[in-house]
């Protein structure tokens, strides 16, 4: 369906104060044409030179007064219904795409940059709401006054009116050429002005290491030449304008008259047919009204332009596949995992996974120790659902979990990040995030138990002191302690931990890990982390390489073993010397 | 109102001729318009009082067609001007934009959240340069064309009847500059609540995992349609003070054409005037509303462009919180670094977070430092990079404060492996350049080896030539710090930076990493801080931080025998590692 058809889709949803603005219009362009009208009753009739009739003026007079203040009231309250009609449209636009980027998988946001994502929740949807509170409005409006000047020109002189019509067509075909021009132009802009944007954004970011590597030349001129280009395809865009637009719109409206008056004054010359001057008088006035709302259309055209492009780009969005967020809730399940020969890519084909297969009881803790890239990190994308394997089935006491609604499980995991993210708000709804089941005793109790006494110390308003901008006035190990103080708050039957303790110092780390022991009872609980001690309670350690489970085993049974982990374990031993 | 046109001068002046040629055939172009109407009105005297000759017809329609043909061309030319400058202006206050950002420190991004940043560089620029433009052309049209047809009515008809039917004019003026007001004021508020929505979309995207593990998504949309009703609310606000333009428009000029239709009736039975001159009058009146309704128009703009002009140009009036000194003094290589009873605290912090540090680090050592999270390690590290200014005491090399060397200088120096990787969106090569634009690719391939990513390298489809970042690919936290690493080290810094840039590592990776690069640095300063002990084992010097204040002092055989937090911590970690990764 055509972006056009599924905008007037979105209108409908809020017809009623739509249509009342509508009528409300046309009423408002009838009681403005009758004006004309009235004039040229006056010119015609009371306006002989030498003769004057006083009364029947004033009264007429006055008609049009009132005429025109009704026209007022009448605008006004059309504005303002077609205003809440457009605003509601928008809003409305609004949360579906923002409902709808819930229900998107994860591989979505990891191919395309956050920035762009929030480009069409909110920049794109407000060019659509130019489209509707402006450009539509004006569109109408003048559409329909367009359209009562044509039936008071035909009342007056069918042959001019019929002259008159032919602007219709020359304004079609015009409308197309430009758009077509128009788009192509448009196109680059946008797209260098979203790059600009966001070359702006991660800049700011990293800041700390542009400086510190003295490369803001080389920022300045990978800008320049972004900047440049994006202006250079808004000059074009530009001499597109200025050729045709208003210009053009000036130079119809002259023809026009030039058309008026020579028929008028050949007439004039040949026949013995007499126009009256009110009735040119009349004409007159009706023309200068046909070009005030074509100015007015073809003034919205590049508004029109950059509106529909962002339009397709948000339906894009609304169409891509989602899943529906599920609000089941399920039992707590007991925490037994199997992965049953289980495959998984991230890209086509190239397999990060091969043929996983183990068994986690409830409440054991798995450790997962493998280099950088051999698949720990999948395995927790595949437990979480964050992505589905290709080849195998993953089962949680024994149900596949395909099966389950993705929300439904996750209720009972928990998460702990490598990158731990943090909220703009307080310490407590970053542990809580505000889910009214988590009460603000249960973050105090998580919070200490993750040795949270030393976070809240140094902090004058303890537990609701603010967190800004994705937490950057708290260190690295502080963010990691409310990340972790997070997950024991929503007290899980399955723990992920993803090298979480690795930037915080030995001893604090410490301190969580007689947390875990307390929080891993009765929990399933698995581990991707370096350090041994971790390890070494696990009762089963699984050791991945290269994607595939070369050993596994309890510590004791892997060092018998003599193999990978034995060597490793040796090693390290070894490199205090 | 206008003042936005006066803090702008600066570009005036820079593009007078422009603007010149622009205003020029504006006015001129104003001036022509009110030329037809005349004609018209002239000629339709003729038709209606059945005089027109085939000469006299062939004279007007002369006259029109010319004024068509040039009419277009000046009026190409202005539109091509004018807004060819709000254009330049654009570009112009973007890469000033852009160019502060770069000098600014993170002081400045403590006190500016990014999304307003962000919405200062797109909204508000959009808004000033609309001022340049669309401004001057309402400001022009408001003024000079109103005046053209004001003057045209006045002499080709008749001034009482242009007094009397003009008197709505300043009565709507005063009412479009009183609701104006009332629009801006509204208006603000509805971009404030849009630009809040815009930083919640944001923190929910980049969130995303943590939301969707922890079952939040519904929530979130609940928090959004409140916070999307607001922004509803806020604009409907403006919409209602919007809508009065156009209705004192009609109002205004329904009471001008009343006074024109009567007037103008008296006017013409008394032979003062004929029905071709009240067309003519018409067809003025007709013309005179659209500047009437730029007043308003204008009025926006300039308050919109003020607002904004204001918010960019308060970004770039922030002066930056370390400046270079105005006579630096020049070192030749940094022989020895010296803390003498250096304290420091960060802006927003309510206690000092480092404490009296007094140290000497000379050329060819390696510093280590240690502490506890919160300890002060990396507040230590940061006071290389001279981000913010020194209160207390001093940092000093070769003896030379630290205020006193160029920034340039210094950082020419150091190579500086963040805590929190950074990586930008573009190939890994062109990442590890950053650190040395001119690298050949002995260099590259070097830097790689020593930062021990060579393996990892390989184990990537296209290498070097790999998309990372926002656009590419997704790098492991281990990757990420090995690429920075190498960043720093094809730059073979006088002080390489280690700010807990191995913690994604495992520890034998950590240890290799450490001896390549000793090996290489002899001579060079190496500035580490870890939470592995064995990372600073040979270290000429450690330092343990603890609350900002040095506790232990020595090399690691002196801190063992002290017995104290470092031999705790040492024997803990003893047992503790495991090596993941190739032998």
């Amino acid at each position: 369906m055509s972006t056009s058809r599924r905008l007037y889709q979105y209108a409908m949803y809020f017809k009623k104060p739509i249509f009342i603005g509508l009528v409300l219009l046309t009423l408002a362009v009838f009681t403005d044409l009758a004006g004309p009208f009235i004039a040229k009753h006056i010119i015609d009739h009371y306006m002989l030179p030498g003769l004057l009739k006083l009364q029947p003026i004033i009264n007429l007079l006055i008609v049009f007064l009132v005429l025109a203040i009704a026209t007022a009231v009448l605008r006004y309250f059309m504005f303002v219904f077609l205003q809440i009609g457009a605003n509601r449209v928008i809003q409305k636009l609004r949360k579906d795409v923002f409902g709808h980027i819930q229900t998107l998988s994860i591989d979505y946001f990891d191919n395309l940059p956050a920035g762009k994502i929030v480009a069409r929740v909110t920049n794109d949807t407000e060019a659509i709401h130019n489209l509707y509170v402006q450009v539509l409005s004006q569109f109408v409006t003048s559409f329909i006054s367009i359209l009562g000047v044509y039936i008071a020109l035909f009342i007056l002189n069918i042959k001019m009116a019929l002259v008159a019509l032919i602007v219709i067509p020359v304004i079609y075909i015009w409308m197309l050429a430009y758009r077509k021009y128009a788009s192509q132009f448009n196109h680059v802009v946008r797209t260098k002005i979203a790059d600009i944007n966001a070359m702006i954004n991660e800049s700011i970011q990293g800041m700390t290491i542009i400086q510190a590597f003295k490369r803001e030349k080389q920022m300045k001129d990978e800008f320049a030449e972004m900047n440049n280009e994006h202006y250079e395809y808004q000059r074009k865009l530009l001499f597109l304008d200025s050729a045709t637009s208003f210009n053009l719109v000036s130079v119809l409206r002259l023809l026009f008259f030039v058309i008026f008056i020579w028929y008028f004054g050949t007439q004039s010359m040949t026949t013995t047919e007499s126009i009256t001057a009110g009735t040119l008088y009349a004409f007159v006035d009706y023309s200068t009204r046909l070009f005030g709302p074509i100015v007015n259309i073809v003034n919205q055209f590049s508004q029109l332009e950059r509106s529909l492009v962002a339009a397709s780009r948000v339906f894009e969005l609304l169409d891509s596949k989602g899943e529906t967020v599920s609000e089941v809730s399920i039992p707590r399940y007991e925490g037994n995992v199997v992965f049953d020969n289980v495959s998984f890519a991230y890209k086509e084909d190239e397999y990060v996974l091969k043929n996983i297969n183990f068994t986690a009881k409830k409440g054991e803790t798995i450790a997962l120790v493998g280099h950088t890239g051999s698949g720990k990190s999948s395995i927790m994308n595949l437990i979480f659902r964050f992505y589905d394997p290709q080849k195998g089935k993953i089962l949680i006491d024994g149900k596949n979990i395909l099966s389950i609604p993705r929300q439904s499980f996750r209720e009972h995991m928990g998460i702990v990040l490598q990158d731990p993210y943090l909220f703009t708000g307080t310490i407590e709804t970053n542990v809580s995030l505000r889910d009214p089941k988590i009460s603000r005793e249960t973050v105090e109790k998580a919070l200490m138990a993750v040795g949270g006494d030393r976070v809240l110390k140094n902090l004058k308003k303890g537990l609701d002191e603010p967190v800004i901008e994705k937490g950057s006035t708290l260190s690295s190990g502080q963010r990691q302690l409310i990340s972790f103080a997070r997950a024991l708050a929503f007290d899980p039957a399955i723990l992920i931990l993803d090298e979480a303790t690795s930037n915080i110092d030995t001893e604090t780390e410490e301190i969580i890990q007689h947390a875990m022991e307390v929080l891993k009872k009765g929990r399933t609980t698995f581990i991707i982390a370096h350090r041994l001690s971790t390890i070494k309670n696990a009762d089963q350690i699984l050791v991945l390489d290269k994607g595939e489970i070369v050993e596994r085993g309890t510590h004791e049974e892997l060092i018998a073993l003599g193999g990978q982990y034995e060597t490793m374990y040796r090693l390290q031993a070894g490199a205090f010397n | 109102m206008f003042e936005v046109l006066y803090k702008l001068k600066w570009f005036f002046k820079a593009y007078w001729k422009r603007y010149l040629i622009a205003v020029g055939l504006l006015m001129i172009a104003n001036i022509a318009e009110v030329v037809p109407p005349w004609i018209i009105g002239i000629a339709i005297d003729d038709i209606a009082l059945g005089n027109m000759t085939p000469d006299s017809l062939r004279e007007y329609l002369i006259w029109l067609g010319l004024i068509i043909l040039f009419g277009y061309i000046i009026n190409f030319t202005w539109q091509y001007q004018l807004f060819g400058g709000a254009l330049s202006l654009e570009r112009i206050f973007r890469k000033k934009l852009m160019h502060h950002f770069l000098k600014m420190t993170p002081t400045f991004y403590e006190k500016n959240r990014t999304g307003d940043l962000m919405a200062r560089a797109t909204n508000d620029l959009n808004a000033v340069s609309l001022t340049a433009g669309f401004g001057i052309m309402t400001l022009l049209d408001s003024t000079i064309y109103m005046g053209a047809i004001i003057i045209a009515m006045g002499f080709l008809i008749s001034w009482k009847l242009t007094i009397l039917s003009m008197l709505p004019i300043p009565i709507m003026a005063v009412l479009m500059q009183y609701f104006g007001k009332i629009v801006h004021e509204r208006y603000t508020k509805a971009q404030d609540v849009f630009g809040e929505l815009n930083d919640s979309v944001l923190e929910s995207v980049a969130g995303v995992r943590v939301i969707r593990a922890y079952v939040q998504e519904k929530k979130d949309e609940k928090r959004f349609a409140d916070m999307s009703e607001d922004v509803y609310e806020k604009n409907i606000q403006v919409a209602k003070i919007n809508a009065l333009f156009g209705p004192i428009t009609k109002v205004g000029t329904g009471i001008s054409y009343v006074m024109a239709l009567g007037y103008g009736a008296l006017l013409v039975s008394n032979g003062d005037m004929t029905v071709g001159q009240l067309v003519a009058f018409n067809v003025y009146l007709g013309l005179a509303v659209w500047p009437m309704m730029a007043i308003g128009e204008m009025i926006n703009v300039m308050q919109q462009g003020n607002a904004s002009l204001d918010r960019v140009q308060e970004t770039l009036d922030y002066e930056q919180d370390v400046k270079n000194p105005n006579n630096p003094v020049h070192v030749e290589s940094p022989i020895s670094i010296g803390f003498n009873r250096f304290s420091f605290q960060y802006p927003m912090s309510q206690i000092k977070n480092l404490h009296n540090i007094s140290i000497l680090v000379k050329r060819g050592e390696t510093l280590g430092i240690v502490g506890k999270t919160g300890s002060g390690k990396t507040t230590f590290i940061k006071q290389f990079l001279k981000e913010y200014p020194v209160e207390e005491g001093q940092l000093t090399i070769d003896c030379v404060d630290i205020t006193s060397l160029s920034k340039d200088e210094l950082l020419e120096w150091i190579g500086y492996v963040p805590q929190d990787h950074v990586l930008f969106s573009r190939t890994i090569r062109e990442n590890i350049l950053f650190g040395k634009s001119d690298a050949t690719q002995e260099e590259i391939d070097e830097a790689v080896r020593l930062a021990y990513f060579e393996k990892d390298l390989k184990n990537l489809p296209l290498g070097l030539e790999t998309l990372v970042g926002e656009k590419g690919i997704s790098l492991s936290g281990g990757q990420k710090q090995r690429v920075s690493i190498a960043r720093a080290m094809i730059k073979n810094p006088e002080i390489l930076i280690l700010d807990d840039s191995l913690s994604a590592v495992d520890a034998k990776t950590e240890a290799n990493i450490i001896e390549n690069i000793s090996r290489v640095r002899n001579g060079k300063t190496t500035i580490i801080t870890t939470h592995r002990l064995s990372a600073v084992q040979h270290a000429d010097q450690i330092l343990v931080l603890d609350e900002g204040k040095v506790i232990e002092q020595g090399t690691h055989e002196e801190l063992l025998q002290t017995e104290g937090w470092y031999k705790e911590q040492y024997d803990r970690q003893q047992l503790e590692e495991v090596s993941s990764d190739e032998y």
